[in-house]
């Protein structure tokens, strides 16, 4: 089992780094029933550790009994029936599932998947009906139009079911939606919390711990739980004991995109970005979402650039990610941003050196 | 019904009255005949026959399907009834001023070898085939089909029907009956007669011909022997199973058919193979190879016999028609004699139709105010004739990406312009038409065209120009933003699609011919099809992968994201020695495999064989 998962808090009682959201989220629970919940923050800040902890605060063990179930859904979507296949992990109080896998066809997840599941309701041992708990992650990639039946969702079916939703940005939920729930907005965890975690880790496992090489692990992670947790383990496997001159390995696509980034410092031209095309079709075949991976090279580009550039860098780089978001093909936009880049830093080149 | 019987009547006594039409017309070839008997030598005899049992159609007893068919047949005698009568008015009147009655694709329909316009070789060839099959006893030769295809108009027909007269053969023709309309259908089932779908009764039809060979008519007195069966068109079909269900019973019909057998397929233009059934329609010409029919491929009729055969009627009809004009319908008509014969027609209408030609002309000359009158004439002649040219999508591309340009700019022309450019911002006059116009002409969708314009212009720029590469990307950010706007909305905002769909053809287009203002100097460029699709589709299947593994986090009690499985877990496990089921090496092997593939496809900007088939792939993806 990695790390990650070992030394995963099980109850809300146990948690570290959001002690006081814990805390709160057990009150709210143990006194009264729960209004529909969003969670929003960064990767690695721990959402899904703080659901599920909640979830086991409410349905107690059972609520860790869960099966996956990977089903064909038949939806009958006006003239046609569509099947949608999707996979959802359930245990008897609560079903957890990804809408936006079914891609465009979301819309219809949400409208009749969630209305099926909402309306079986659990029937507790004293004959009493409970409510059932559905955990849908990713939200904020959801169409609009989805969002918008989500809502409807939500009102019809409040008397049966809460509503747990997870996303990165909540700038991408509806307003609607978001007014619907209790926002519950988690924070990065700070360096130091992620240097007390590992720290924690550390004993547990018995390692020895050169001082600062926690810090160093924390500093690297960016600011991501998951991450530093992660990298650890890795570090582990690669040397042990630790030195704190330990190099800390980024990840594979992390190093890729740092070679493009100096593939296209050394040379602009037309063919240096066809070559770089290539490359970065190799990262999205291998699935890395293309925002990530402009996020990514923005930042290995700064750390090269000259300081009078990055305003204008960054500017450009913004504006084709908006674009990104609008547009359909990724690469589109990734190479014109490139192409930019490689335009601006051409000029400024030869502006100083003649 | 009553009514229409009448018609039917009516129109059967046009046929006793008028020789030469009636000769005309058994000529003609309506579309919706389901099953018709014809026999060449005595065309007459055949008609009657058919029209008596259309008479008595209903006390007699027959199968359903014959029913339609003959329903329609009555259809069709009520529409011809109509057509026979307009052009006797218009005789009366003297209208034209000549002896044409008719469409003279059908007055002069060949009726010896001699006339065929087609090369001759080919002609041999069917004749050959045909004469074998005829004369020899069963089981002697190999299958008894004959794929002919070619494209329309190129004679494929009437090659036919010419070598079954001179071999003394009956044509029995299948002829795909015309679809039901749904108040129609609402009409016929009120009326107790049930659907059949048109694939049924082709089934049903090629069942009978299996089993029982031809039904042999009352007028039938040849041996035989002497029949030939045409299949002039295949029914349509819809989707995976009607299209397998089509196949097999055409393999069926190729490997125990007695008759002798000609299927007719039409070819479309290759800038027409976007369309589903072009597809079909190749599909089912390798198939048919394979399950063993023989194959002929028509070309298009060369200009020289589309202007014998033009001069031949001319010289019928006594027309003087400039051997300049003949010319230019037969250089418009793209090797399509039906097309030529009647465009030949249409301009004997006019009472001087050169006058009225070139009196077009100068009027939309100084309209355009054009100095290249030359040209603009060209260009009218061709419009009025002509079918509408058209081009190959690679043809396009290389249009738009080698950006040819001339190269002196017209200063006179700068001068007229309201508003004078930047010295960056102006470019030379184009060598071609509005790059609409070029995307209309090769039926350019917007989508497939500015993947193929994205993968490809980075070739076509010269080594320094590393702006111009930023502004072509740029555009084409633009064009991608235009077509992703309505996605997965289709249906509601059909009419706004549409808009934007040329509208983003139009910005990627201009947008290439426009940013590429230094041009690397003109060599020889393979066209690619993008790369985009296959990492498109090779990404899809690691995506479905990776949702199998989204529950290596949090010990499978809940799903992770997407984006952190393949950004942290993959990575990790990997360096971790877990045995995951494809990391970024066996990725990579699959791009691997998608690079092979791609040299395979490399397509030549004049080889069109290779066109075709990278076009059909333009609709797999």
């Amino acid at each position: 089992m990695l790390w990650v998962d070992k030394y995963r808090p099980k109850t809300l009682d146990n948690i570290i780094v959001h002690q006081h959201i814990a805390q709160n989220l057990k009150k709210l629970v143990t006194e009264q029933d729960c209004p529909h919940l969003l969670f929003y923050g960064p990767p690695g800040s721990g959402k899904k550790t703080l659901i599920m902890a909640l979830l086991r605060q409410m349905f107690g063990p059972t609520a860790e009994k869960v099966k996956v179930e990977n089903k064909t859904w038949k939806v009958d979507a006006g003239s046609r029936t569509l099947d949608i296949e999707l996979t959802t992990l359930s245990s008897t109080n609560h079903v957890e599932l990804n809408p936006s896998d079914a891609g465009f066809q979301d819309r219809y997840i949400v409208q009749e998947i969630i209305k099926e599941m909402a309306k079986n309701r659990p029937i507790d041992t004293k004959g009493k009906k409970g409510f059932k708990v559905l955990v849908l992650n990713e939200v904020d990639k959801l169409s609009r139009e989805a969002q918008h039946s989500l809502r409807r969702t939500m009102e019809k079916y409040s008397a049966y079911c809460r509503l747990i939703l997870c996303c990165n940005s909540s700038s991408k939920v509806t307003e609607a939606i978001r007014s619907r729930c209790l926002n519950v907005r988690i924070n990065a965890p700070t360096e130091e919390e992620i240097v007390k975690v590992l720290e924690l880790i550390g004993k547990k496992e018995g390692l020895q711990l050169p001082s600062g090489f926690a810090a160093l692990i924390a500093e690297k992670s960016n600011r991501s739980l998951r991450r530093a947790i992660l990298s650890f383990e890795t570090c582990r496997v690669q040397q042990y004991p630790f030195t704190s001159k330990q190099v800390i390995s980024s990840m594979d696509w992390e190093e890729y995109v740092a070679e493009i980034a100096s593939d296209i410092m050394k040379e602009q031209s037309p063919k240096r970005l066809f070559q770089v095309r290539g490359k970065l079709y190799e990262l999205l075949v291998n699935c890395i979402p293309p925002e990530i991976i402009l996020k990514r090279l923005l930042y290995e580009l700064l750390k090269k650039l000259d300081a009078e550039l990055k305003h204008e860098v960054c500017h450009w780089a913004a504006y084709y990610e908006h674009r990104m978001r609008l547009g359909q093909k990724a690469i589109f936009h990734i190479e014109a941003f490139v192409a930019k880049f490689m335009s601006i830093y051409k000029s400024f080149l030869i502006a100083t050196f003649g | 019904m009553g009514k229409m019987n009448n018609l039917v009547v009516l129109s059967s006594d046009d046929e006793e009255n008028e020789r030469s039409l009636s000769s005309n017309r058994s000529y003609s070839k309506p579309k919706s005949r389901s099953l018709i008997t014809r026999s060449n030598p005595n065309p007459r005899g055949a008609k009657k026959a058919r029209i008596s049992n259309s008479r008595s159609r209903l006390s007699k007893e027959s199968s359903n399907v014959n029913e339609i068919g003959l329903l329609f047949d009555d259809f069709d005698e009520v529409f011809n009834g109509f057509k026979v009568s307009a052009g006797k008015r218009e005789r009366v009147s003297g209208f034209g001023g000549s002896n044409a009655n008719g469409l003279w694709v059908d007055k002069y329909k060949p009726r010896s070898l001699e006339e065929l316009a087609v090369h001759k070789k080919k002609v041999e060839e069917v004749k050959a085939w045909f004469e074998e099959r005829l004369r020899s006893s069963k089981d002697e030769f190999g299958p008894y089909v004959l794929v002919i295809t070619g494209q329309a108009g190129v004679g494929k027909s009437a090659t036919i029907h010419v070598i079954a007269s001179h071999l003394g053969a009956r044509v029995c023709e299948w002829n795909t009956p015309t679809p039901v309309i749904w108040q129609e259908h609402l009409h016929n089932s009120s009326a107790g007669i049930t659907y059949t779908s048109k694939l049924d009764e082709f089934e049903i039809f090629v069942e009978r011909i299996r089993k029982y060979g031809l039904i042999p008519s009352s007028s039938a007195k040849e041996p035989k022997s002497s029949k030939i069966l045409l299949i002039d068109d295949l029914p349509m079909t819809n989707g995976k199973v009607a299209f397998g269900r089509l196949k097999k019973c055409l393999h069926l019909l190729v490997r125990s058919t007695q008759i002798p057998t000609a299927i007719l397929l039409t070819d479309y233009g290759e800038a027409d193979s976007a369309d589903q059934t072009a597809r079909c329609s190749e599909e089912l010409k390798l198939y048919l190879e394979s399950a063993g029919a023989c194959k002929v491929a028509f070309n298009p009729i060369t200009n020289n016999s589309i202007k014998k055969t033009l001069s031949r009627i001319c010289r019928q009809e006594r027309f003087n028609v400039t051997a300049e004009q003949i010319d230019l319908i037969a250089n418009a008509s793209g090797g399509d004699i039906r097309n030529a014969i009647t465009s030949l027609q249409f301009c004997c209408l006019k009472p001087d139709p050169l006058r009225s030609l070139s009196l077009c002309d100068t009027t939309t000359t100084y309209l355009r105010e054009k100095s290249d009158e030359i040209s603009a004439l060209d260009g009218e002649f061709s419009l009025k004739f002509g079918r509408d040219e058209t081009l190959s999508l690679f043809h396009a591309l290389g249009k738009f990406l080698h950006n040819k340009r001339e190269t002196e700019n017209a200063m006179a022309l700068m001068d007229q312009d309201e508003f004078l450019l930047r010295d960056k911002f102006s470019r030379l006059p184009l060598k071609m038409d509005a790059p609409e116009k070029v995307l209309c002409q090769a039926h350019g969708q917007a989508r497939p065209i500015a993947d193929f314009l994205h993968e490809n212009v980075l070739d076509f720029l010269c080594e320094e120009a590393i702006d111009d590469a930023w502004t072509m990307a740029s555009y084409l950010s633009d064009a991608d933003m235009l077509l992703a706007t309505f996605r997965g909305m289709l249906t509601r905002y059909n009419e706004a699609e549409n808009v934007l769909q040329t509208a983003a053809a139009s910005v990627a287009v201009r947008g290439v011919l426009f940013g590429n203002s230094h041009p690397s100097p003109s060599r020889w460029h393979a066209i690619r099809r993008p790369k985009l699709w296959q990492v498109e589709q090779s990404s899809l299947c690691n995506k479905t992968e990776i949702v199998k593994r989204r529950f290596v986090g949090y010990s499978g009690l809940t799903l992770s994201d997407l984006s952190v499985v393949t950004t942290e877990y993959t990575p990790m496990l990997k360096w971790l020695g877990y045995g995951t089921s494809g990391g970024l090496e066996t990725h990579q092997d699959l791009m691997q495999d998608n690079k092979t593939e791609n040299n395979f496809d490399k397509m030549n900007l004049d080889d069109q064989q290779e066109i075709e088939t990278t076009d059909d792939e333009i609709e797999d993806w």
